[in-house]
């Protein structure tokens, strides 16, 4: 095997590459803080705000994202009346069904990161006269990312590879070339390109989290 | 320290947008949704399914269903677009206007006529069975017991639903691609793999693989174009416009680079 055959077969994995960086970007961006929204909906005294960040939690967190990306894609656009506004493109309809997703678990992870700090210190900023607003920024979600930063370095990879499965509504990511390659030349080995170039992409988020979690500690 | 992370955080999200752009610069025919624009014609394909339409190493789509429709888009004066779509998914894609036509080697079955109109056949073809070189299986009547591949939702699929072997059989294994039925086979995980001829013939010459077509075959089929149901007009032009590329000998060109003789099929 020629070095420039494997740059051959790397090529189209690069393009790839920005394909899932893009839906990687995007998701990232957007569910982080739409989750956090949807803790303080899960979080609220208003009984039907509860109720209705719950069952999206479960809707979401119980259905497969591949029926997910599908339904967005296929679904939505059959909707009587308001279908034709909810057609998207194939890059969009993937964003959409992967922020949505992600907003369920990110939520999930924020809760319990709330969960994780003392009733102690809401007393405490009480005492010290800070107002709920202050109490939130400053001493509570601090805090809250200190205890999820783990957990969300983990969910944020599985984002990662989960890309993956945008290639059932025609978008091509990495693992697509690398299919589409191993169709045309009978060989398995672009799996290994596209295996590295996960792992490298991995790598540089896997670093970016340590340092975050260096931050955040006390 | 802030600063710094900030700073780096700042450059991964650049670097990611610039891949996409990139990727979206070189590829476009891949994201852009739909082709609903008078002047350009949205063709659906596997991009997986060589040599009727797969990717080149420069990642291009390219193949003999996808010459076939740049010279018919040519005549038509349109421009072509090649939308890779996921094959199962072919008749929504169709249905819901995200493709203007199905052509990527696509069989005309009964069953598929009533969810599209077709144009006449362009190509014929059979589902052909292959197994290994060294392999004891000489007939269909051989296949009782053995495990078979074919690939999901394809006529090959169809084709071996209706014959009488299926119910002989130890198992069908249904893969994503024809490839991946044809590697596994050479893996030896599957005992014979049920798939279009042209496709068995390209892989065995291509790959010098150690694989036999069978003489019997099982279904013999024709390949055709479709539009979706009641969209006569594109029907029509696609229609006249591949009859002048046969008339003018286009497409014997564009089937001798491919499979080196001219197999276009005119019998209607």
């Amino acid at each position: 095997m020629s070095w420039d055959y494997i740059v051959t077969l790397f090529v189209p994995l690069i393009q790839g590459a920005g394909m899932t960086l893009a839906v990687f970007a995007v998701t990232f961006i957007l569910s982080l803080p739409l989750g956090f929204c949807v803790t303080l909906q899960l979080n609220s005294r208003h009984s039907f705000t509860h109720w209705f960040a719950e069952t999206y939690v479960y809707i979401l967190r119980g259905t497969p994202l591949l029926l997910q990306i599908l339904f967005v894609y296929f679904g939505l656009p059959l909707i009587p009346g308001i279908g034709p506004y909810l057609t998207f493109s194939r890059f969009t309809a993937a964003c959409v069904a992967f922020v949505l997703n992600y907003a369920a678990y990110f939520g999930e992870i924020f809760r319990g990161g709330l969960l994780a700090i003392d009733p102690g210190q809401y007393e405490a900023s009480k005492v010290l006269g800070l107002t709920r607003f202050e109490t939130m920024t400053k001493v509570v979600i601090p805090q809250m990312i200190r205890v999820c930063l783990p957990s969300i370095s983990n969910e944020t990879i599985t984002l990662l590879k989960d890309t993956a499965l945008v290639t059932v509504i025609g978008v091509a990511e990495i693992l697509h070339y690398a299919k589409t390659e191993v169709n045309r030349d009978g060989t398995p080995f672009p799996f290994v390109l596209a295996a590295i170039l996960y792992l490298i992409i991995n790598f540089v988020i896997t670093f970016i989290f340590k340092k975050l979690e260096k931050k955040y500690e006390q | 320290m802030k600063k710094k992370l900030f700073t780096a955080v700042l450059s991964v999200l650049l670097i990611c947008t610039l891949l996409a752009g990139c990727s979206s610069g070189s590829a476009s025919t891949d994201s852009s949704s739909s082709g609903n624009d008078e002047n350009t014609l949205v063709i659906g394909v596997d991009d997986q399914f060589p040599p009727m339409g797969y990717r080149d190493d420069d990642g291009n789509i390219v193949g003999f269903d996808i010459d076939l429709a740049q010279a018919v888009a040519d005549k038509l004066g349109m421009e072509l677009k090649v939308q890779q779509i996921d094959w199962s998914a072919k008749e929504l894609e169709l249905d819901q206007g995200n493709i203007d036509a199905i052509w990527n080697g696509l069989t005309i079955t009964d069953e598929r006529k009533e969810a599209m109109d077709f144009t006449d056949p362009y190509l014929q073809n059979a589902q052909v069975i292959v197994v290994k070189k060294d392999s004891d299986i000489a007939t269909k009547a051989d296949l009782s017991g053995k495990t078979v591949g074919v690939q999901k939702s394809s006529s090959a699929k169809d084709a071996l639903d209706a014959d009488a072997i299926e119910s002989e059989l130890k198992e069908v294994v249904e893969y994503e691609e024809n490839v991946s039925a044809l590697q596994d086979l050479g893996i030896g995980r599957t005992d014979a793999v049920v798939v279009d001829k042209v496709v068995a013939d390209w892989y065995i010459k291509d790959e010098n693989a150690d694989y036999k077509v069978l003489d019997e075959t099982l279904a013999p089929e024709l390949y055709g174009v479709a539009v979706k149901k009641g969209n006569t007009e594109l029907l029509n032009k696609i229609q006249t416009a591949f009859d002048e590329i046969v008339a003018d000998g286009t497409a014997a060109q564009i089937s001798e680079k491919w499979f080196g003789s001219d197999i276009i099929y005119t019998g209607k």
